[in-house]
C-alpha cells in the first residue's frame, strides 16, 4: 500500500513538472538535440546505417533497418530505445566516446515522438523530471573505495563494487570466511554504511545484535541471512530499511512473527523463509 | 620472434645469443612487451635459458625491481561487471552427446502420421549428411515415441520423459531454435563450451573467472564435474580442453572434481604431516618459486604459486563441501536417493547447489551418454530417468533457498538430432544422427523469462522458421546476465582483442530476458 502511495506522489511530481513546461517545436527543441549528439555520424558527411538525422525528412525516412521513429509511440521507437539503453549496451547511442543524452534531451525526444512527431506544431516539453530517472542505489563509491576496501580487509570481509557504475553501491562479501563475520564486524562497517547495497551474510556468525547495525544502513536492497542465528527479534531491527527489496531468511530461527514484520518493509518484494520454524 | 629467426643454434640449446630482446628496448611500449611476453610458451622459455638475464637488464633500465615491472606486465583485469548483473553464478547442465529434441523439448505432432516416410528433399535442402547416414538408401521419418502434454500455467509442451521437470516448467525459458555450424561432437562441444570449434580458446567459465574473480577465495571459481553413466552405449568422450582457460592465465581453468571417492585427490595430508608442517613446506616452495620468478619472470610461475595456495585452502574448504550430513531430510526427497552416491548426476546437482551457495561462480556438470545413434528410446529413457528428478530437485532447491534469483541454470547439448532414423526404423526402436541446424535448450533463473518458449522449427524440426539463436547469441546472453557486454570482455592475444563470441556479430536475446 505504501508503495502505491509513493508512486502516486511521484506521479504528482511529474505532473507538476509537466504543467510548468514551455511548449517546444521540432526546429526549436528537437533538431538541436540531434545536432548536438547525432549528426556527426548520421548527417551530411557520414550516414551510418543509412540514417540521417539532420532533417525532419531524414528522421522520418529511417535507417537501412527501417523506421527509427514511430509517431505516437516513444517506447516503440528504435531511436528512443537506443538512447535510453544502458550505456554499456551494444546498441546504445550515441556510440563511441560521445556522452549519453541528458535526461532533459531524452524527454524532449520522448515528448515529441509521443505527440506524433509533428513537424511544426508545438508539443509539451517536460523538463528533466527527477521522478522518471531511478534514484541512484548509493552515493558515488569512487572517493571512498580504497578506504572501504582496506576497512573490509582489516575486518576479514570484502566490500566490492556491484558494477562499474559508481552509484550502484557495494556488496558486502563474506563467503571466503563466513566465520570471521560477526556482529562486531557489522558494527565496524558503519563508516561505509551508506555505500553498502547488498549484504551477503549467509552462514556467518551474525545475530540479532548485528541487525541493529545493518538496520541503519540506509541503502540496503538485498540481505541474505541464510543459516545465521538471527531470529524475529533481529528482523524487527530492520524496520527502518526503506529500500530493502529482498530478504533471505532460509534456515534461520525467524518465526511467523518475524516473517510478518518483514512483510511490512515498504519496498520488500521477495522474502524467503524456507526451513524456518 | 626475431630471436628465433636469427638463432642458428639447435632449438634446444640454451645458448640464446647475446643480442638484446624486445624487453631490453626502453622505447618499446609496455603493451608491446606484454604481448611479447604472452607469446612466450614455457618451452621457448626453457630453451632460452641465458636470455633470462635480459629481465635483470630491463629492470635496471627502468630503475625498478623485476616484480614491480611484472605487476604492470600482468596487470589484473577489472573485476567489476560492466553493469549491474542479474546473475552471480551459473550452473550449466551440459548434456554431452546431444539429446534429441524430438524426445525432449521440441514437440512435433504432425510426424505421428508420417512413420517411415522418406524425408522430403525440399526440407533437407541438399544438406550434406554425416558419413553415418549418407549411405542410407532412405531417410525414414521416425516419429517420437514420447507423449507430450502442456503443463504449468505457461502451457509449455513437456515430454513424458520429464515427469519431474514438468512440475517446474513455469520456471524455464525453453529455446527451440538454437543452431551451430559443427556437425561432430568435439568441435560442437568446443563451440558450446568455448565459442570456437578449434581447441585453445578459454571456456565460458574461464571468461567469467577472468572477468569477475572469485566470490569465495577458498574455492575454485570454475568447477567441472562429470557424471557416472547409466548406459554403456554411445558414451561421449570428454577432455579438459572443454574447461581449459586457453590463452587466459591457467588459474582460470576449471578444477574438475572427481566422480568417485574423494572429490580432489591427495587433498588430505599424509599421516604424520601436521597442518603447520604443510604450511611451512608450501611457504618454502613458494619462496623458491618467488626467487625463480624474480630471476626469469615467467608469469606462469605466479600461477603455480597461486595453485599451491588454492590447494592448501581447499584442504579445509573441500571436506566441508562434500560432507552432506548437514542437509535437511527434504533434500533427499527433492534430488532422490541417488544424490547420496558420489558421482551420480543427482549427487553432482546437489554438489552444484552447495558450490553455488558457497560462491562458486560457474559449475558445469557433464552428462555424456546422449549420443543415441541407435536404440534411442531405451537409452534416452535411461538418461532421463537418471537426470529428470535431480534437475527438478536442483531448480526447486535453488528457488526455495532464494538462490534462483541470481543463479543462472542452463540445460542443453551441443547440437540436435535428425528427424529420420539412422539405421533400422521400428515403431519402438530407432536411432537419430547428428543435426546442427536446430536444437533445444533451456535456461532458468537470474533474470531469464520464466515460463517462456522461444523460437520455432518446421514440422520436421529440421530447419528453424522463427527466431534463430546461434551459440554465440546464447553466449552473449549469458555474459549479459553476468553484467558484461560480450564485445567488451576481451583479452589481447595473437594481435586480436579476443572474446568469447568471436569476430562474427552476436546478439543478446532480449526477448528471453525478464
Amino acid at each position: 500500500m505504501r508503495r502505491g502511495a509513493r508512486s502516486a506522489l511521484l506521479f504528482l511530481l511529474a505532473c507538476a513538472g509537466r504543467a510548468s513546461a514551455e511548449p517546444g517545436t521540432y526546429s526549436g527543441s528537437v533538431a538541436p538535440v540531434f545536432e548536438h549528439n547525432c549528426v556527426k555520424c548520421h548527417g551530411a558527411t557520414k550516414q551510418k546505417a543509412g540514417l540521417r538525422l539532420d532533417s525532419l525528412a531524414g528522421v522520418l525516412q529511417g535507417s537501412d533497418d527501417g523506421d527509427v521513429v514511430k509517431p505516437g509511440d516513444a517506447a516503440g521507437s528504435e531511436l528512443f530505445r537506443r538512447v535510453t539503453l544502458a550505456p554499456t549496451d551494444d546498441d546504445f547511442m550515441p556510440s563511441g566516446d560521445h556522452p549519453p543524452l541528458s535526461p532533459a534531451e531524452i524527454s524532449v525526444l520522448e515528448n515529441w515522438i509521443a505527440a506524433g512527431a509533428p513537424p511544426a506544431a508545438a508539443f509539451e516539453v517536460v523538463p528533466a523530471a527527477p521522478a522518471v530517472a531511478a534514484p541512484p542505489a548509493a552515493p558515488d563509491y569512487r572517493p571512498r573505495l580504497t578506504a572501504a576496501t582496506e576497512l573490509a580487509q582489516r575486518l576479514g570481509v570484502r566490500l566490492v563494487p556491484r558494477s562499474r557504475v559508481p552509484t550502484d553501491g557495494l556488496v558486502l562479501r563474506t563467503a571466503s570466511a563466513p566465520a570471521k563475520c560477526n556482529d562486531e564486524v557489522l558494527a565496524s562497517l558503519a563508516p561505509m554504511a551508506d555505500l553498502i547495497v547488498e549484504a551477503e551474510l549467509a552462514r556467518t556468525r551474525v545475530s540479532d545484535k548485528g541487525m541493529e547495525s545493518i538496520g541503519r544502513w540506509p541503502n540496503l536492497v538485498r540481505i541474505d541471512l541464510t543459516r545465521t542465528a538471527v531470529t524475529s527479534e533481529g528482523v524487527a531491527r530492520l524496520a527502518a530499511l526503506g529500500r530493502l527489496e529482498a530478504l533471505n531468511l532460509t534456515e534461520t530461527k525467524v518465526d511467523g512473527r518475524g516473517v510478518a514484520l518483514a512483510k511490512k518493509l515498504p519496498s520488500l518484494r521477495t522474502l524467503w523463509a524456507f526451513g524456518t520454524p | 620472434m626475431p630471436d628465433e629467426l636469427h638463432a642458428p643454434e639447435h632449438p634446444c640449446s640454451d645458448h640464446g645469443g647475446e643480442h638484446p630482446t624486445v624487453l631490453d628496448l626502453p622505447y618499446v611500449p609496455i603493451s608491446l612487451k606484454r604481448e611479447w611476453l604472452e607469446a612466450e610458451t614455457r618451452r621457448h622459455f626453457l630453451a632460452r635459458g641465458s636470455r633470462a638475464l635480459a629481465w635483470a637488464g630491463l629492470a635496471t633500465i627502468l630503475g625498478r625491481t623485476a616484480p614491480h615491472l611484472l605487476a604492470d606486465v600482468a596487470a589484473l583485469p577489472d573485476r567489476r561487471p560492466q553493469f549491474l548483473p542479474k546473475a552471480k553464478r551459473a550452473i550449466y547442465l551440459f548434456m554431452a552427446g546431444a539429446p534429441s529434441q524430438f524426445e525432449t523439448w521440441d514437440y512435433k505432432p504432425k510426424l505421428a502420421g508420417m512413420f517411415a516416410q522418406n524425408l522430403p528433399e525440399s526440407v533437407r535442402g541438399g544438406q550434406v549428411l554425416t558419413g553415418m547416414t549418407a549411405s542410407q538408401a532412405s531417410l525414414p521419418i521416425a516419429p517420437s515415441f514420447c507423449k507430450f502434454t502442456q503443463q504449468g500455467r505457461s502451457g509449455t509442451w513437456v515430454s513424458d520423459l520429464f515427469p519431474s521437470t514438468g512440475k517446474v516448467v513455469d520456471e524455464l525459458c525453453v529455446i527451440k531454435s538454437l543452431y551451430t555450424e559443427a556437425i561432430n561432437h568435439e568441435p560442437a562441444i568446443l563451440t558450446m563450451t568455448t565459442g570456437n570449434m578449434f581447441p585453445g580458446k578459454p571456456a565460458l567459465g574461464s571468461w567469467l573467472a577472468y572477468g569477475l574473480g572469485a566470490i569465495n577465495e577458498e574455492l575454485p571459481t570454475f568447477v567441472v564435474m562429470t557424471s557416472k553413466i547409466p548406459t554403456k552405449r554411445n558414451v561421449q568422450a570428454l577432455s579438459n580442453r572443454l574447461w581449459s582457460s586457453g590463452f587466459l592465465s591457467p588459474e582460470y581453468t576449471a578444477v574438475a572434481l572427481r566422480s568417485g571417492g574423494e572429490p580432489v585427490l591427495y587433498l588430505q595430508d599424509p599421516k604424520g604431516v601436521e597442518r603447520d608442517v604443510r604450511r611451512s613446506m608450501i611457504n618454502g616452495v613458494n619462496e623458491l618459486n618467488h626467487q625463480l620468478f624474480e630471476r626469469v619472470g615467467d608469469p606462469e610461475i605466479n600461477t603455480r604459486i597461486a595453485q599451491y595456495e588454492m590447494a592448501f585452502r581447499m584442504q579445509t574448504s573441500v571436506p566441508d563441501l562434500s560432507d552432506f550430513s548437514d542437509e535437511p531430510a527434504s533434500t533427499w526427497d527433492l534430488y532422490g536417493p541417488k544424490a547420496k552416491e558420489p558421482g551420480t548426476f543427482a549427487y553432482n546437482c546437489l554438489m552444484a547447489r552447495r558450490l553455488a551457495e558457497r560462491g562458486v561462480r560457474f559449475t558445469q556438470i557433464f552428462m555424456r551418454t546422449w549420443d543415441n545413434h541407435t536404440n534411442l528410446p531405451t537409452d534416452i529413457k535411461a538418461m532421463c530417468e537418471e537426470s529428470d528428478r535431480p534437475t527438478y530437485g536442483l531448480i526447486t532447491d535453488l528457488k526455495r533457498r532464494g538462490m534462483l534469483d541470481d543463479t543462472l541454470v542452463i540445460w542443453g547439448g551441443e547440437f540436435g538430432r535428425t528427424v529420420y532414423s539412422q539405421g533400422r526404423l521400428e515403431a519402438d526402436n530407432y536411432g537419430r544422427d547428428h543435426h546442427p541446424r536446430c536444437f533445444s535448450m533451456w535456461m532458468c533463473g537470474a533474470g531469464t523469462k520464466p515460463g517462456m518458449t522461444y523460437g520455432e522449427t518446421d514440422d520436421f524440426s529440421y530447419n528453424i522458421v522463427k527466431d534463430p539463436v546461434h551459440v554465440r547469441d546464447l553466449h552473449a546472453t549469458i555474459l549479459h546476465q553476468f553484467g558484461f557486454n560480450h564485445n567488451k570482455l576481451t583479452f589481447k592475444f595473437q594481435g586480436l582483442d579476443q572474446k568469447l563470441t568471436g569476430v562474427l556479430p552476436a546478439r543478446v536475446i532480449r526477448e528471453v530476458l525478464a
